[in-house]
């Protein structure tokens, strides 16, 4: 990687990093991490005076994430090639998997709106395996930057 | 990215045009940004002020953790598209100048600092809002002068 890009490169980490605790704040101030959160979350609870949310209104939160999400994940997974992980072949099933969490991530809340309640333990696996394989890549292009 | 391995920029017919309008839709974006700023959290301490911990003589109600929180998220995910695009092809463009890294660095320091002393004047300390005021300035001015200099870079200059 030259010396120029390196420092771009770092800066967007940083920021990625930063994108990322503000998305496990948020997820915790909004949803909360445990099963009964997530499904009062998504279908309501009357003792609790939530509201259920309608598929409009899923599809406008969803909608921007699912461009964010794309551009994102190719935005860092794209730094990869410059390292020396390119070649390796067990960094296919990192990409693989950072956009398949990713996808369960972003469509798991359709399944809970539906009846699918079983999806909330999806929903929960596939972001906290999401933000995981992000921080592993991050890890991997900082050693890369600081150590080849 | 083509243009990081383009080797003349500014001999390249279709690459010239395409990052001519990305910077000229990068200086719309930060003169937007300071309008929705001013509309949604405010450009200047005594807006922000309020608009994070409300104002009793107005019946203004501080904001809430959930909508700071959003608020925060969205800004930091358009200013980290911005920035990055933007410091790389100034890089591409004004790597000879000796202070261009001075340039970007100044930019990602004060615009990571921004969204950082934002946080922290909503859950730490009042007295943060100042300096978020100033890092959010000088990012603004550093990555307005760049994208002004890329644009006469590759329209203008005989050589940089």
């Amino acid at each position: 990687m030259q010396n120029a890009y390196k420092y771009s490169v770092i800066y967007f980490l940083l920021f990625s990093l930063l994108l990322l605790a503000s998305s496990v704040f948020l997820f915790e101030e909004k949803i909360g991490f445990s099963h009964r959160e997530v499904i009062n979350y998504y279908l309501g609870n009357e003792v609790l005076f939530q509201s259920s949310k309608t598929t409009t209104g899923l599809l406008k939160v969803l909608l921007p994430h699912i461009f964010g999400f794309g551009l994102f994940i190719m935005v860092v997974l794209h730094f990869l090639i410059f390292t020396s992980y390119n070649k390796s072949k067990y960094i296919y099933i990192v990409i693989i998997a950072t956009f398949i969490s990713g996808f369960f991530e972003l469509f798991s809340s359709f399944f809970i709106l539906y009846g699918f309640e079983f999806f909330a333990y999806i929903k929960l696996i596939s972001f906290i395996v999401f933000q995981s394989l992000l921080l592993y890549i991050f890890w991997l292009l900082g050693s890369s930057i600081f150590y080849e | 990215m083509r243009f990081t391995i383009i080797k003349d920029l500014k001999q390249d017919r279709s690459m010239r045009p395409i990052l001519n309008g990305l910077l000229i839709f990068t200086i719309m974006y930060l003169i937007a940004d300071l309008f929705v700023i001013k509309s949604s959290l405010g450009l200047f301490e005594q807006e922000i002020y309020k608009t994070l911990y409300g104002d009793k003589d107005e019946f203004l109600d501080p904001m809430s953790k959930s909508i700071f929180l959003e608020f925060i998220h969205t800004q930091i995910f358009f200013m980290m598209m911005i920035i990055f695009t933007l410091s790389t092809v100034y890089m591409r463009l004004a790597f000879k100048l000796s202070y261009s890294l001075f340039a970007v660095n100044t930019l990602l320091v004060s615009a990571f600092m921004s969204l950082i002393l934002l946080g922290l004047s909503y859950y730490v300390e009042k007295d943060y809002i100042s300096l978020y005021v100033i890092t959010f300035f000088i990012w603004h001015i550093v990555a307005f002068y760049m994208a002004i200099f890329c644009i006469w870079s590759l329209s203008f200059a005989k050589c940089i």
